[in-house]
Parts: structure tokens; C-alpha cells; sequence
């Protein structure tokens, strides 16, 4: 009788089945099959040009060559873009931008996600192997910056010191060829300039255009250059294998270089001896100017992907509770483990995965706010189900009976009577649950979302100057759990009035 | 109108029922009274199958409820249980105590089953507390609650186990005279308890228990006066 209804969680079951064995399968083809990247390229190309639309790639937090216009409408703006906009301009294609951490380039290129990335990426033989290039289109040298008080100027004086690059650059892949240097790779410039503040490196090896913009907005840093490199080094497009629009693009920069187009776009974004206004060297909130705006508007992303996560997670984490005590071995087994694998690995493993593993298994070019949603709702229920299965059998055992008797059948007994009372047990554990996934959301700038914390980085990469930003996000996101708690306080004063 | 046949219910190895068998009459009033473990809760929890037999047959006006293929949902509407504990849902008014199980099992339109919950709360004496929460009521009051909350489904029958046990002395007298009125009304009743005296008073017939067995089945008068075991005479003896 009672298995009858539980039919349509059946379904559910399968559907939960499916995903996970959908996700399964991932782990090997992420990393391996060139061959069958490389066809997924060939049949991506002719349908993009079909509809007269490339996606480009980028990660804006890299001025001049690409960062986000806080100020003004948040459109991505530098070198890289205007470029990016002349060649598809000639060629009549339509652009689209795609904004996404530097890290993840490679692999949306190798997924189909964007047409061609344009990113300040140097075309290495290490790349060269997973994507194709366009010829170098601008070579940049290599600077060593560090403190005022401690300069390093010359290779040789690094040996033995500290020296810090960013994680996937090209000055990470030069950092590691100095003598007797210990490396240390980090995510973003601004944490770079953090660590030099913080004399927790000695020096950090970027890029002039960076270097410029990192001494003129620290006045206590200083900047060496290196000789310019062989050109093997320099910027280029990256796109898909065999991508039959690389010979098209290659046309346009020779072009370019030509009719002297290129070296008015590089004027533009590299205007010579502008010297930054020095500031202090302590805190000076008067650095948000002009960014709050933008700030603020990640609270309504922010927010909008905590309630739905929460959501997504309290009504799957029930139906997995009712699974572990529904008294069927299957489902009880399913339950169980499926709570022990999404809570014993890492949130961030989940997300990136579902990321960039969807695209490939189900052809579906999933949202990066959905993928979002979904990795910390599938996680979060496997929290919850095991809150709210205390909540359940926290309820004493007469009102079920008391149910039963009164000829109640399972689904509205549960519904009704029981989950009420489970849930004004649990409410502090959800409201806990709650809190952190609001602060955990901070985890999905990684993969783009254009939430609170991504655009503290993006603000961050633009003024490089890390402390001011950081703490206003910090008293947001405090702001907004004090909002949430208040919220809490009231359901919870409403769900026990019948005490 | 319910008939036992050799009943039995074990607990792993513990047999609590040693088969049971008899017939209650309609409108017949059964006091079960026997030392606590004697089974008595554990029979009355049989015959709504809140606990199920392990083996004999039960039947209800000819149906076979221990037949796995009936409905055991339908079967259960026609019974009424009051619980010791009493088993209020805490998270709802008195009222929508009562109308829940119509409303929401038999579909009957809210305003015509408040109107029938009120009239239950008139019967029971709390016509003043339909918008209280159980919360704020006292033992006595949950349990008249209680009886409204079964009275409502209409049943042909009603359990009630150990309904005054939970109970503070002054507030027995209360719930007793709420099941005197239903006898008197001639309802179907089996109810566990340790009052001697109601059960003398308001009991058609007495059902002795002890250790799984039915052991005397007398006229109160009778087994008051003159228990035939020696068994219920020592019981007797040790509560009056």
C-alpha cells in the first residue's frame, strides 16, 4: 500500500541516478581524448559560423588587455577586447563576450563553450598541444617587481628569494626557469601584490602593463624590466583545434600590423609616462568610488543563488530523508550513499565538474548561476537530509500513530503532520545551513558568476588595492546574515506560537 | 460486530498474545482490565492493526481486516482511537485538531466540519478553546480534545487505551463522564483501564487479561463479586 506511493519518488531516484552516472564518466574524459576534443571543434565551427556568432573568452581582471568597466556600465573593456572587436567586425561576425576565471580558458575552448579566447595568453608549446593559435599579436616583457626598500632588479638577484607569478601565466612558466628561486603561484595580481605588502614574497614576476599599473597604484612597490623574450612568448589567439576560422583571423592582424591599426590600438591602452596619483599607504576607502554601484549589484546574484541552492537542497535533502526511512533497502542504500560521496569530497571539486562536465555529457551549454545552484543544492541536500532526518524521528512516535489512526493516508501524514513539527526541531540547523551557503556563495566566482565576491576581485584587479574591497564585501555579506537571522527569528517565533 | 479468532502477537521471541479469541457485540461496551503486560494495549492496538497480528483473523461486520488484500485505510476510518498520551497535533488549533482527519481523509467541505467539530466541542465541554492550541490546555481537556478528534471520523467503533492514565486525579472524573455519555449513546467501545469503578459502572461486559491470555469474560456485577480465576481475584484484591 504504502510502496504504491512512494512511486513517484521513484522517479525522482532515477533521474538522481542518471545525473550521477552522468557525472561518473567525467572524470576520465576530462583529461584524456584529444581526438575527441578536437572533433567536438570541427563540429562547433561551421554551426557557429552559421549563425554569424563567435563567443570569445576572457578573463577580465587583467588591465589594459582586458578588465571590466566597473565604473561605468560594467562592460568588458582593454586591448584585447578592441582587437577582439575589429577582426570579427571584418570578418562580419557578431561578438559575444564570456567572462571566466583564466584558469578555465583552456577548457571552455576544448568544450565547445567559446569560439576563441583573447586573454593576454602567450602562446605556449604547452597550450599549442590542447588548442590552436593565431599568429603573436603583441609581445610583452617581463617585469620584476618588488618593494622600494628591498628592489631586485636582475635574474641573478632573485636566487635564493621569494618570487611569486600568477598560477597559469606565462610569467608563472618563466618564474620557474630562475635559479634558486622558490615559487610561489597565486590565483590574481592583487593577491600578488597582497603577499609582496605583506613581505611574504620577495618579488613577483608579471608583465610590464601590469607592473606599471601595480607600482602607480602602490607607491611603495618598484618595477625592473627584463629583456624582451624570444617571440615565442607572445600574446596570441587560442582557439579550438583544427578551427577553420584561425587562417581568417591570422588575414586581419597581418592586415593590422599593416595599415598601422594595431599600433593605434596599442597607444590607446598603453598611453606612455602617465603616472598614477600616489596614494597613502594605509586604508583609503575613497578607492570605491565609483565601484559601489557595481558592488551592490552582485548582493541581488548573490542572494538570488542562496535561495535557490537553499530551496533546491531542502526539497531534495527531504526526499532523500524520506528515502532513509522509508524502510526500502534501495533506497536507504541510494540515500546513503549518495550523502557519504557529496559530503566527503570538496563543494569546489563538485562545482567545477558539473561546470565543465555538463557541456560535454549532455550537449546542454548549462548556466554558469544554474551550474552553480545545482552543485551547492545537490551538496547542501546531502547536509540537510541527514538534519531532517534527526527532525523526523525527533517527532514523537504517538503522532503518527495518532495519524495513522485517524485513517491518514502516508503522503499527507507526512506532509502535514509530521514535517511541521520536524521542521521547527531543524529550523536552527537550517538557518545555519543557510548562512553558509550564503557566505560559501563566494566560492562560485571561480567559475564566473558575477556574484559579490567576483566583483570585489574584479574591482580588486582594476585598482590593485585589495583591503578596502575585501572589507566592504566583508560587511555586506555580515549585513546580509544579519538580515537572514532576523528573518529566521521571526519564522521561528511564528512556527512556535503554538507553544 | 468483531470477531477474534486465536490471535497472537509476538515481539521477536516475546509472546505478548497466546490467542485470543471473541465477539464483541454492537453497541457493546468491553472494559479490558488485567496487570500491566498482560497484553491488554497490545489487543487493543490489534484490532486497528497499529501493531500487526502475527497470526488468527479479526473480523469487522464480516470483513476480514487481517486480510492483506483490504484497505486498511478505510477499515481504520470506521475506528476511533484515544491514545494514554493523548497524541494532539501541537502545531495546529484545537479546531483544525478536529477537522484535519474529515477535511483531509473523507474530503468533507471545512465549513460543514467545523460546524460538526464545534457541536464535538459542545458535547465535550470546550466549546471556549476551538481556536486554543493544545499547548495551552490541561490533561484533562487534551483528552476531551482527543475524544472529539476520533468522534469526528464517525466511527462504528471506538479503542480507547488507558484514556485517564496520564492523567492528574481531579481531572479523571471529566474524561470518564465524556466516555459514560458516548455509552449511554450506544456506541461500540473496548477500553484498557485501571478504574475499577467506571469500569463496573459504565462496562457491559469485563475482559480480564493476564500474561497473553483472555482469561475471564464476565457481567461486571458478577466479576466484581465473584471472579471465577484465581488469577483476577488476586488482581482484585491487589487494586481495590
Amino acid at each position: 500500500m504504502n510502496r504504491k506511493k512512494l512511486l513517484p519518488i521513484f522517479f525522482s531516484l532515477i533521474a538522481a541516478v542518471v545525473l550521477l552516472l552522468g557525472i561518473g564518466p567525467a572524470l576520465p574524459s576530462g583529461t584524456a581524448g584529444l581526438s575527441a576534443v578536437s572533433a567536438e571543434g570541427e563540429d562547433a565551427a561551421p554551426a557557429a559560423g552559421e549563425k554569424k556568432k563567435l563567443v570569445m573568452g576572457t578573463s577580465p581582471d587583467y588591465p589594459p588587455y582586458e578588465n571590466v568597466d566597473a565604473k561605468n556600465n560594467g562592460e568588458i573593456v582593454g586591448m584585447d577586447i578592441d582587437i577582439a572587436k575589429y577582426i570579427t567586425g571584418r570578418l562580419g561576425y557578431e561578438l559575444e563576450i564570456a567572462s571566466m576565471d583564466f584558469n578555465g580558458l583552456i577548457a571552455a575552448l576544448q568544450t565547445g563553450r567559446v569560439d576563441f579566447v583573447m586573454s593576454a595568453m602567450s602562446a605556449t608549446d604547452e597550450r599549442r598541444q590542447n588548442v590552436d593559435f593565431s599568429d603573436i599579436y603583441y609581445v610583452a616583457r617581463n617585469t620584476i617587481v618588488s618593494k622600494k626598500d628591498a628592489p631586485l632588479a636582475t635574474l641573478e638577484s632573485l636566487s635564493g628569494k621569494r618570487v611569486g607569478a600568477q598560477l597559469g601565466s606565462t610569467q608563472d612558466l618563466f618564474a620557474e626557469t630562475i635559479e634558486g628561486a622558490e615559487l610561489k603561484k597565486l590565483n590574481k595580481i592583487p593577491d600578488l601584490i597582497q603577499e609582496l605588502n605583506s613581505g611574504r614574497i620577495d618579488a613577483a614576476i608579471v608583465e610590464d602593463a601590469v607592473a606599471i599599473e601595480m607600482t602607480s597604484a602602490n607607491p611603495g612597490l618598484v618595477m625592473n624590466f627584463l629583456p624582451a623574450e624570444s617571440d615565442e612568448n607572445g600574446y596570441a589567439i587560442a582557439f579550438p583545434k583544427n578551427s577553420p576560422i584561425v587562417g581568417d583571423f591570422n588575414g586581419i592582424l597581418a592586415e593590422m600590423n599593416e595599415n598601422g591599426k594595431m599600433d593605434d590600438i596599442v597607444q590607446t591602452w598603453f598611453p606612455d609616462g602617465e603616472e598614477k596619483e600616489a596614494r597613502g599607504l594605509n586604508i583609503d576607502f575613497s578607492v570605491l568610488k565609483g565601484y559601489i554601484p557595481f558592488i551592490l549589484k552582485g548582493v541581488y546574484v548573490t542572494l538570488l543563488f542562496t535561495l535557490v541552492s537553499a530551496l533546491f537542497g531542502l526539497i531534495w535533502g527531504s526526499i532523500l530523508s524520506l528515502f532513509k526511512i522509508s524502510g526500502i533497502k534501495p533506497l536507504e542504500w541510494f540515500a546513503t550513499a549518495y550523502t557519504s560521496v557529496f559530503r566527503g569530497t570538496p563543494l569546489l571539486v563538485q562545482l567545477t565538474l558539473i561546470y565543465y562536465a555538463t557541456p560535454q555529457l549532455i550537449h546542454y551549454e548549462i548556466p554558469a548561476l544554474m551550474a552553480a545552484g545545482l552543485a551547492f543544492g545537490l551538496n547542501s541536500a546531502a547536509y540537510l537530509s541527514e538534519t531532517i532526518r534527526g527532525g523526523i524521528m525527533a517527532v514523537d512516535k504517538g503522532q503518527r500513530e495518532a495519524a495513522i489512526a485517524l485513517g491518514v493516508p502516508y503522503r499527507k501524514m507526512m506532509v502535514r503532520i509530521i514535517f511541521p513539527q520536524a521542521l521547527r526541531n531543524i529550523l536552527p540547523a537550517l538557518v545555519n545551513e543557510c548562512v553558509a551557503l550564503l557566505k560559501e556563495s563566494s566560492l562560485v566566482s571561480v567559475i564566473g558568476v558575477t556574484e559579490l565576491m567576483r566583483r570585489a576581485d574584479v574591482v580588486r584587479s582594476i585598482e590593485f588595492r585589495s583591503f578596502e574591497v575585501l572589507l566592504f564585501v566583508a560587511a555586506i555579506y555580515y549585513v546580509l546574515v544579519l538580515i537572514l537571522t532576523s528573518f529566521a527569528r521571526m519564522l521561528e517565533r511564528r512556527l512556535r506560537r503554538s507553544d | 460486530m468483531i470477531n477474534v479468532t486465536d490471535l497472537t502477537k509476538s515481539f521477536g521471541k516475546n509472546e505478548v498474545l497466546k490467542g485470543i479469541s471473541t465477539t464483541v457485540e454492537k453497541g457493546e461496551v468491553v472494559a479490558l482490565i488485567g496487570p500491566s503486560g498482560s497484553g491488554k494495549s497490545t489487543f487493543l492496538r490489534c484490532l486497528n492493526l497499529l501493531e500487526t497480528p502475527t497470526s488468527g483473523t479479526i473480523t469487522i461486520d464480516g470483513t476480514a481486516i487481517t486480510d492483506p488484500k483490504t484497505d486498511i485505510a478505510r477499515v481504520r476510518q470506521r475506528i476511533g482511537m484515544v491514545f494514554q498520551h493523548f497524541h494532539l497535533f501541537p502545531h495546529m488549533t484545537v479546531l483544525d485538531n478536529i477537522t484535519f482527519a474529515p477535511t483531509q481523509v473523507k474530503g468533507i467541505p471545512l465549513a460543514e466540519a467545523q460546524a460538526r467539530a464545534k457541536e464535538l466541542l459542545a458535547r465535550v465541554g470546550l466549546s471556549d478553546k476551538a481556536d486554543s492550541f493544545p499547548s495551552r490546555l490541561s490533561g484533562g481537556q487534551k483528552q476531551r480534545v482527543a475524544i472529539a478528534r476520533s468522534l469526528a471520523m464517525e466511527p462504528d467503533i471506538m479503542l480507547f487505551d488507558e484514556p485517564t492514565s496520564a492523567l492528574d486525579p481531579e481531572m479523571v472524573k471529566e474524561v470518564l463522564n465524556v466516555i459514560r455519555g458516548l455509552a449511554g449513546g450506544g456506541m461500540t467501545m473496548l477500553i484498557v483501564t485501571h478504574e475499577m469503578k467506571f469500569a463496573r459502572e459504565a462496562a457491559d461486559t469485563i475482559y480480564f487479561m493476564d500474561d497473553g491470555r483472555l482469561v475471564e469474560r464476565t457481567k461486571p456485577e458478577q466479576f466484581f463479586a465473584k471472579p471465577q480465576s484465581d488469577r483476577a481475584a488476586r488482581f482484585l484484591e491487589q487494586v481495590l
